[in-house]
């Protein structure tokens, strides 16, 4: 079970800041998630129930922005699973970090974003992530969490004795075109399981990443440029000061 | 002369504790509050750096008219309320500026405290230095700050947003500021360090920033504070020097005509402290960092205000002992190499 962005339609702008319609309602699909209780959290752990249509909700902030959490928990028999998906909403500055909502045991078993990729800043391939799996609210040493993505990337990695766990984000993405229009994000699930006794405990974080913009942004071009402009202020330098020492 | 009583001295020390906070803001108030001072507060460090506090109200500035008004008048769906979020930004801008007025420049901007320690660093290289640029070429540069500003921050996103220009000129300004490329390098990022291949206009715009920083290392070297000149901040805060509590004051005497050390003294080339015979002389290129009134040789001239109060006012002791602190500072001056030749 877990969260993705529900297709929508396309709009006319050219997206990146969301526009004038950025108080819509943002859609999100719960993939498998049947009978799942769905609830919305705002910063402040104010919980707001949630009806799944479909599989499909229809997010809309509660009166504040900032970070919410979007969470479906089922319990079935021994079976306890959780999916969690954190949203930027706008609206009225919440007053409050979103380390607290973050850090806030919403389900038993939970893969915390530490730190989460904050609004400027985007989950991008090859660069690493890092993420604290916790088991009622301790983290859990050694744990171990399974990468799915979007594009067909699979792998396995383990917490250390803190339950920090680094998640190398594949470059698997197919680079045709250059820039960031022509290069949609795809998503990436962690899944993470843990057993107590004959209880079992599945939980899932859900995120977007980007194609690393390295491939049409060389560094090695904009150093020789630098380089170049270093050259330009010398030559000025120098001619300044022959002009002068003439004079 | 104590360094704690230079007034040049504790001017670089609260450059330099701006320069942590707005380079390593994160480290300060933490990761995620970091974005939210940087909504509720503009001042130069930048959304790009990954570490950052705050960020450049020209950002927001470019980002309102370029995706929110723009695109609203296009569709013909112009409200006033649109008009709100650029109300804000700019009313935030005002708050932090009443307070500081142009002493953002010269007291915390990130950029201008790097340039005067390339600068310094060129002094102690003992790199021929260009203390004051030719009077013609201060008056040519000074319309780019305005051109920047208006061209760059209002008129390119506008116009941008309004579908005339393509999406690369939505934030031009920030395509080619050269601040943007030095915060991240400090925050230990290479990443705003690029050229972009995935449009011509990208690239034009990333060679330029690129050209501007390399030109910005090198000849801060041996002029004072190249980038400040055509800076829009600088421009914007022209814009609104009169509601700024902090006041650069002169009190003229017919002494002034025969001296004129103060617009030697100033990083800027204002040559107009010197002839000035107004009260007010904050002329719209003043960063306020007070090396005018340090170097007026006269008592009460010149003063640094802080509304009515007098934070630093000149005084012919302090102006024997701040002189000599200079000279010891740059040490005897080596000639070139074709002087020496000759």
């Amino acid at each position: 079970m877990h969260w993705s962005p529900a297709p929508k339609e396309k709009s006319h702008g050219h997206g990146g800041h969301g526009g004038h319609d950025r108080h819509a309602g943002k859609p999100f699909l719960l993939h498998a998630g049947e009978g799942a209780e769905v609830q919305l959290m705002s910063p402040s752990k104010v919980v707001q129930p949630l009806t799944l249509e479909h599989g499909r909700v229809s997010v809309k902030a509660m009166g504040t922005g900032n970070y919410h959490a979007l969470v479906a928990k089922r319990s079935v028999g021994d079976l306890h699973e959780s999916a969690v998906r954190y949203i930027y909403m706008n609206g009225k500055p919440s007053g409050v970090s979103p380390s607290l909502l973050i850090g806030h045991e919403k389900s038993a078993l939970e893969i915390e974003p530490a730190p989460l990729a904050r609004e400027h800043w985007r989950y991008y391939s090859n660069t690493d992530a890092q993420f604290i799996v916790r088991f009622q609210g301790e983290p859990l040493a050694g744990a171990k969490v399974h990468m799915q993505t979007g594009n067909g990337s699979s792998a396995e990695f383990a917490a250390n004795t803190e339950g920090l766990v680094t998640i190398p984000l594949p470059e698997d993405f197919t680079y045709e075109k250059p820039g960031r229009m022509a290069n949609p994000p795809s998503e990436f699930v962690l899944t993470a399981e843990h057993h107590v006794g004959t209880e079992r405990h599945i939980t899932t974080f859900s995120y977007g990443y980007h194609i690393n913009p390295e491939h049409w942004q060389p560094t090695e071009l904009g150093l020789a440029v630098i380089g170049g402009g270093m050259l330009i202020g010398g030559f000025i330098t120098l001619r300044k000061r022959r002009r002068r020492e003439k004079k | 002369m104590p360094i704690w009583k230079n007034l040049s001295v504790i001017r670089k020390f609260v450059q330099l504790l701006a320069f942590l906070f707005l380079v390593y803001g994160s480290v300060f108030v933490g990761f995620y509050s970091a974005d939210k001072l940087s909504g509720a507060f503009p001042v130069l460090s930048c959304a790009y750096d990954a570490k950052t506090a705050d960020y450049c109200v020209l950002i927001p500035l470019q980002h309102q008219l370029g995706h929110g008004l723009g695109p609203a008048i296009a569709a013909g769906k112009f409200t006033l309320s649109l008009l709100l979020p650029i109300l804000t930004t700019l009313g935030t801008f005002l708050l932090l500026f009443i307070l500081l007025n142009k002493a953002f420049c010269g007291w915390l901007c990130p950029l201008g405290f790097f340039q005067e320690v390339l600068g310094m660093i060129g002094q102690k290289l003992r790199l021929n230095r260009t203390e004051s640029l030719d009077d013609n070429l201060v008056d040519r540069i000074r319309p780019a700050k305005w051109l920047m500003l208006g061209l760059l921050v209002i008129l390119l996103p506008l116009a941008s947003g309004l579908g005339f220009v393509g999406h690369e000129l939505g934030d031009p300004f920030c395509q080619i500021c050269p601040s943007r490329i030095l915060t991240s390098l400090f925050a230990g990022q290479l990443n705003q360090l690029y050229i972009d291949t995935s449009s011509t206009g990208y690239m034009i715009l990333s060679i330029i920033a690129d050209l501007l920083f390399g030109l910005i290392l090198v000849l801060s070297l041996t002029m004072r504070q190249p980038f400040c000149r055509i800076c829009p901040l600088l421009a914007m805060h022209a814009l609104f020097k009169k509601v700024g509590l902090v006041k650069l004051v002169k009190n003229y005497t017919s002494r002034c005509d025969k001296c004129g050390l103060c617009a030697k003294a100033c990083p800027m080339d204002i040559r107009e402290i010197h002839t000035s015979k107004e009260k007010d002389i904050l002329m719209p290129d003043c960063t306020l960092c007070g090396r005018c009134v340090e170097f007026c040789p006269d008592k009460g001239v010149m003063a640094l205000k802080y509304a009515v109060i007098p934070i630093k006012v000149s005084d012919p002791a302090y102006f024997k002992e701040r002189n000599k602190a200079q000279k010891r500072w740059e040490g005897k001056q080596k000639p070139s190499r074709r002087v020496k030749k000759d």
